[in-house]
């Protein structure tokens, strides 16, 4: 009896190492660009699974965007695309595990501005990747924030909200999904165009925790995107503030504002990037694979339908806009950090 | 009498030829997707979605449904049978499970979690009929504060899981703790006991920590020791759960029903900590806790009842108000949006016949699980006919594979490694392992919920005074005084006076 168990736990090990070896081995393989760049022109394999990871926890904006989109380039290539969602300190995490993940075509990743853009330039965070990390593939939406309360709140519109945070600053409080953030940022722009001051409360889980404590009546204001208010499908959100250009063709009652006389334009901006030094055919298919899938008349109407305006932009443009973007970033945050301390 | 003409109209669109295959093909799914270490619900259900965009709504969301739960029921298997959780909700199962399993009980452990399954979702769904729109804003009720509460609520079950020595179930508790803290701050965003590895960023993966410290210690130990476990007692019906194990469960299944259903109503409460919960409230409450550990069927039947009852709770906050209480449960929510409904309180008045229909499917697919799962006992515990050591190879493989597969990264692998040491060592030094397991999944929970809170009050500690998260804080503090007062109780049994 003895030894067979020996024998079963050796047979284990010797399985183990095997395990170990093979993943050497590709990563190796991964490493080299000779070989790599001779078996990455038959991308992408038959059978063979793009692992699309999404930073935000399911249920949000960027997911369902992400699981329209998947099965749309799941037709479009051939091979299975998979959603993963790994969530966890505005996004940080999923796009530390894109960054290090292997330049092969099969993973790619659903990113969101400005948390993908800000996350690098702020050296507490100890992020270790950087724009150039990257290799932007699309931009699909821009999807503007908007403050909303609840349908019983005294507060009828944006003016009387503003009016009263100014005379009490940081008693109302309002939702981020933590620091630096979308919503903080926006916030931040709220406050230095107006001058009110709110309490903000950061719930990392994303934009699903924040809607439930937000409904649940134990946050005043819910900060997020036209989506998220969508999405919820509830009847008890009123939006009184959009910070868009113009109003949102899924909210058309609700007041930009600029038409309520303040200067805020804020938005998430969101696309799909891979992680940089993708050999350039794989990179040249995906573009086109992704510019195809977004543009496609049934994948725009579907995220309408979620409150998702498509905003395309290929890659090149897409670089161009995240870099300008880089830039304003750059020059609001020591601003932004002071605000919040 | 509006909602059983609703219902019942379900029920006619739901027990359709077409619908039923579909539910019967979910089910046969979804007890794969629990069976195959690493596919979790979330992978298996997220997966499938694109095979059912052609399909009609209904029977899309009715066989997405069905994988759903059914996953509840298959991912014990593995639990009971080879020792490791087929996914998370099934990981406190392997306790008590796979100690069954040596007792030559496999069967009665399958079969009571098949029985309570059915009992638990069937209750949940009940719930779901009768009272969706109160229970999901009740539900709402829980903000952070309240949260937190229910987390101290939860960590005070501690001291029930203590076994012989508080100390060691706190040396246990704290280090479930320690491992918790690594990863990113979830507040400002710091890498906390990372040390530089992107693989810790996402913190110490719990899976990869469950199946090492139960399975891998455990065959590390029965590799060492002599003995080998008893084989089966012949025949279907020495597998089924007898009347006396029927008397026993049944409290723990009532238990496990209120437990699972009540978290299921609180979004951000997955199973995994439903289960955990209630295990935690069977070593308190139940008469045989004694036997807690060392194969009780309370410690099968209660954890197996609460994961599915929440599976089925889990989507009143989703019908009523849109909010996705889960992972597996916002890929639901996907496919939902992917078929044009809108899940939330629209879709009652939108959509109603689809979402009658899909309720009277719950009840439908919960049934087809039962009369599935229990034949399937035979077949399943004829695994263990397997030799001794082929089938620790076997478990082997499977601790190795699941862990990988759960962010298909070698590292989980040593982590695994790494934690299946950690356990043995435990055992050697009789540390109970499950307060490490508690401390693990409720800490992260914990911290999130207290820093939301104190962000609301804006440091203030006297949020915490709120009426719902005061009542769970006392009732925890009182849990943990409980052996210091010592409150008369039933007192616990060894052995059953009946038997």
């Amino acid at each position: 009896m003895k030894s067979t168990k020996i024998a079963a736990l050796l047979s284990a090990g010797i399985l183990l190492a095997g395990l170990t070896a093979c993943s050497n081995t590709a990563d190796a393989a991964g490493g080299a660009s000779g070989p790599a760049a001779k078996s990455e022109s038959n991308w992408p394999q038959k059978g063979k699974t793009i692992d699309l990871i999404v930073a935000y926890a399911p249920g949000g904006s960027v997911d369902t965007a992400a699981r329209v989109v998947a099965p749309a380039l799941e037709k479009e290539l051939g091979v299975n695309v998979q959603v993963t969602n790994k969530p966890g300190a505005g996004g940080q995490i999923g796009y530390t595990a894109l960054a290090n993940s292997k330049p092969d075509g099969y993973t790619i990743g659903a990113v969101s501005a400005p948390s993908v853009v800000v996350t690098p330039l702020d050296p507490s965070r100890g992020a270790t990747f950087t724009r150039e990390s990257f290799l932007p593939l699309a931009r699909q939406v821009f999807d503007p924030q908007v403050i909303a309360v609840k349908k019983d709140s005294k507060f009828e519109d944006l003016g009387a909200l503003i009016d009263y945070a100014k005379a009490h600053p940081g008693e109302l409080s309002a939702t981020t999904t933590g620091i630096q953030t979308g919503e903080h940022f926006a916030m931040t722009s709220v406050e230095e165009a107006t001058g009110a001051k709110f309490n903000l409360v950061a719930f990392s889980e994303g934009a699903a925790s924040a809607m439930a404590a937000f409904l649940g009546d134990h946050v005043d204001i819910y900060v997020g995107n036209v989506s998220d208010i969508v999405d919820s499908g509830s009847n008890d959100i009123r939006v009184i503030g959009v910070m868009g250009a113009e109003r949102s063709p899924s909210l058309p009652d609700a007041h930009t504002f600029k038409e309520e006389g303040y200067d805020v334009d804020e938005g998430t901006a969101r696309g799909y990037v891979a992680p940089a030094g993708l050999p350039e055919d794989v990179a040249t298919k995906l573009e086109d694979a992704l510019g195809k899938v977004i543009q496609d008349p049934a994948v725009v109407d579907q995220l309408n339908k979620l409150g998702l305006p498509t905003a395309y932009l290929n890659s090149a443009d897409y670089i161009d806009y995240w870099t300008k973007q880089e830039t304003q970033y750059k020059k609001l945050l020591p601003q932004m950090m002071a605000d919040a301390k | 009498m509006d909602v059983l003409n609703d219902l019942l109209g379900g029920f006619a669109s739901a027990l359709t030829l077409q619908n039923l295959l579909f539910a019967l093909i979910g089910c046969i799914i979804g007890t794969l997707v629990g069976v195959l270490p690493g596919v979790g619900p979330v992978a298996g259900t997220a997966i499938l979605i694109p095979l059912t965009l052609g399909m009609d709504p209904t029977s899309a969301i009715i066989m997405l449904g069905a994988i759903f739960y059914g996953s509840q029921y298959g991912g014990t298997i593995t639990s009971v049978l080879l020792n490791t959780p087929g996914e998370a909700a099934s990981a406190v199962t392997v306790i008590d499970g796979y100690q069954m399993t040596k007792k030559g009980r496999a069967g009665v452990a399958l079969g009571i979690a098949a029985i309570g399954s059915f009992v638990g979702g069937t209750v949940a769904t009940a719930g779901l009929v009768v009272a969706a729109k109160p229970l999901g804003s009740l539900g709402l009720k829980v903000g952070p504060p309240e949260f937190f509460g229910l987390m101290i609520l939860g960590i005070s079950l501690l001291v029930a899981l203590a076994g012989k020595s508080m100390v060691k179930a706190l040396l246990s508790g704290v280090i479930g703790l320690l491992i918790a803290l690594v990863g990113i701050d979830p507040t400002i965003g710091a890498p906390r006991f990372t040390f530089g590895s992107p693989n810790l960023l996402d913190g110490v993966s719990f899976v990869a920590v469950i199946v090492g410290i139960f399975g891998l210690s455990e065959i590390l130990v029965s590799a060492t020791a002599q003995g080998s476990t008893k084989s089966l007692t012949g025949g279907l019906r020495g597998m089924l759960p007898n009347r006396q194990d029927l008397r026993r469960a049944a409290p723990a299944i009532g238990r496990g029903t209120v437990i699972g259903f009540s978290t299921g109503l609180v979004p951000g409460l997955t199973g995994t900590v439903t289960s955990l919960l209630s295990y935690g409230a069977e070593s308190k409450f139940s008469r045989f806790r004694k036997q807690l550990g060392t194969g009780a069927i309370e410690g099968v039947a209660g954890p197996e009842t609460a994961n599915n009852a929440h599976a089925n709770s889990a989507l009143i906050p989703l019908f009523t108000l849109g909010i996705p209480a889960s992972p597996t449960i916002a890929v639901l929510m996907g496919a939902f949006l992917q078929q044009g409904l809108t899940p939330g309180p629209s879709l009652f008045t939108q959509h109603s016949e689809v979402a009658w229909a899909i309720i009277a499917s719950l009840f439908i697919g919960n049934l087809i699980c039962l009369i599935l799962n229990v034949p399937l006992i035979g077949v399943w515990t004829s695994i263990l006919k397997i030799p001794h050591g082929i089938l620790l190879a076997i478990i082997m493989i499977f601790l190795v594979v699941g862990s990988y597969t759960i962010n298909y990264n070698v590292f989980d692998v040593f982590v695994m490694i790494l934690f299946g040491i950690v356990g043995l060592v435990f055992r050697r030094l009789d540390i109970p392992l499950a307060p490490l397991v508690l401390t693990l999944v409720l800490g992260p929970l914990m911290e999130r919920s207290l820093r939301e809170s104190l962000e609301i009050s804006q440091g203030d500690f006297s949020i915490f005074t709120r009426p719902f998260a005061l009542t769970f804080i006392v009732i925890g503090a009182f849990v943990l005084l409980t052996p210091l007062l010592k409150i008369r109780k039933p007192a616990a049994l060894n052995v059953d006076p009946e038997a």
